[in-house]
């Protein structure tokens, strides 16, 4: 039993957050409007689990990178943190590829021949 | 076989979300779908890797004849419903919530929380966490999450729903906007009622699941009387009697879903003392009710005190009260003990029982006091649940 699995979730999550902070993507864009989606994300997906544990299809492991400590039968602690991490890291991705479109879609209007300055 | 169903049901169900937010909030937002596919290869990607190694260590595993068999390294092929269902969801919601037209969600989520009334939220949670835990003598998380909706969500559904169909009469009221509620601008109505269906729904579906048919009924009961109190059709708050009958609902219905959840067998004294509870809330409520008598009339609004004038009401709160008290005589030891629980509420009404349809509003004064009375009688309570608990 050990601490390494959240560790690296949490980890995980910090750099998710770094980067929303460098780039003020998600958190940083519209702190409300980004933690309704988070909730929203986390919840779904926290009933999606419960349905799978409900219906013993999920079954938690003994690992040895597992704090071992149960919120539920078969639901580990980590596992809320890493559907967390999950909708961080897409919401992150979705954001950032939002801007790299938007940055490359000017660039192309860029290249069109800039007016001729009036001196 | 049987995950693959199990993801087929919540794809479903993310699919039909993403279909009918993107219908919403009119026109002059789009989800950016080239984005929404790039990160869905992202996380395709980085979930055939991370799946495979959280397998690889033993973090959680499958029941071998539920899956399908098909499987990208280690993952199960249904695990990618995952990341996929939430990409095509989420970026959906987010360009809802962030469009130009939209209401600003940090003033909602605070005007949500003003209307939540914090200061009453125990009033419905402790009934439940009670009732549950005196039942299982443990905390298990269904007690945490039955208490966390009975804390927050059930209270936003009562008081936001209320203050989106108040909205008239709030306006002739100078009383509302303080610690007992809040004035409700229009352009946050939908949202707020919204707000109120979402943060409930997955709740009431968990604890019914957990609670099987035993639970339904109250359940049933809990959140028809939450609406059923003020949403515009059934406007319970103004048939008189019944709005004192519902809005004690409200506070001893999370009781009875406690003891439901626990599948607790029905004694008499456990009936005695519901039936107490039952008779202090429509007290509370029927005295509540007094001090609003002159603005509720100049809304054309009725309530059990606009009908019976403010005194006869103040006499009923009075007699309610005192039965609640005579009941609690009637429960085994300590439960007798709670009988003098309604005595500081006997003390802060009876200097209005000779109150007249004009000096009502002054009733706010003990109104006031009451909120706080609560608190009393919510410790002599627990002091009193502690000892049968020892005895």
């Amino acid at each position: 039993m050990s601490y390494l699995y959240l560790a690296c979730l949490l980890g995980g999550i910090v750099c998710m957050l770094l980067l929303d902070l460098r780039f003020r993507l998600f958190f940083w864009k519209s702190p409300a409007s980004a933690a309704l989606v988070t909730l929203a994300g986390v919840t779904f997906l926290l009933l999606w689990d419960a349905a799978g544990i409900a219906t013993g299809i999920f079954l938690r492991g003994d690992a040895t990178i597992a704090s071992g400590i149960v919120l539920a039968p078969e639901m580990p602690l980590e596992e809320p943190v890493f559907l967390l991490f999950l909708v961080l890291c897409a919401m992150i991705l979705y954001t950032g590829a939002t801007r790299l479109l938007g940055k490359w879609t000017r660039k192309t209007d860029d290249e069109t021949p800039p007016e001729p300055e009036i001196t | 076989m049987r995950y693959l169903l199990l993801t087929l049901l919540f794809m479903g169900v993310a699919i039909v979300a993403a279909a009918v937010l993107s219908r919403l909030g009119g026109r002059g937002w789009r989800v950016e779908w080239r984005a929404s596919v790039m990160a869905a290869a992202v996380l395709v990607l980085l979930t055939a890797v991370f799946d495979s190694l959280m397998i690889a260590s033993g973090l959680f595993s499958y029941t071998a004849e539920h899956i399908s068999g098909i499987t990208i390294g280690l993952a199960p092929i249904e695990d990618f419903a995952y990341p996929i269902a939430i990409i095509i969801a989420l970026p959906v919601f987010w360009e809802l919530l962030n469009r130009r037209a939209a209401v600003p969600v940090r003033r909602l989520l605070r005007e949500a929380f003003v209307a939540s009334r914090p200061v009453s939220w125990i009033n419905t949670a402790f009934p439940f966490a009670a009732a549950y835990f005196l039942t299982t003598r443990e905390i298990d998380w269904v007690l945490v999450v039955g208490a966390l909706y009975y804390l927050i969500p059930y209270n936003l559904a009562m008081y936001g729903i209320n203050d989106v169909f108040d909205y008239a009469s709030d306006i002739n009221n100078p009383r509302k906007g303080g610690i007992e509620g809040a004035l409700l601008q229009p352009q946050f109505h939908r949202p707020m009622l919204q707000l109120a269906a979402w943060s409930n729904i997955p709740f009431l579906l968990v604890l019914a699941a957990v609670g099987g048919p035993a639970s339904w009924g109250p359940l049933l009961v809990s959140t028809f009387a939450v609406i059923a109190y003020s949403a515009a059709g059934l406007r319970f708050k103004e048939r008189p009697v019944l709005d004192s009958i519902t809005s004690s609902t409200h506070f001893v219905s999370p009781a009875v879903v406690g003891l439901a959840l626990t599948g607790a067998a029905w004694q008499p004294s456990t009936i005695l003392l519901l039936a107490a509870f039952f008779l202090w809330g429509m007290a509370a409520h029927a005295f509540g009710a007094v001090q609003d008598i002159q603005p509720d009339r100049a809304a054309g609004i009725g309530s059990i005190a606009t009908v019976f004038g403010a005194r006869a009401t103040v006499w009923i709160a009075l007699v309610l009260w005192t039965l609640a008290g005579v009941l609690m005589l009637f429960t085994p030891w300590p439960g007798p003990l709670a009988a003098a629980i309604v005595i500081p509420y006997l003390v802060n009404c009876a200097p209005w029982a000779r109150v007249t349809d004009d000096t009502a509003a002054g009733s706010n004064r003990a109104w006031r006091r009451f909120i706080w009375l609560n608190y009393g009688a919510g410790f002599i309570a627990t002091m009193i649940m502690i000892l049968w608990w020892n005895s």
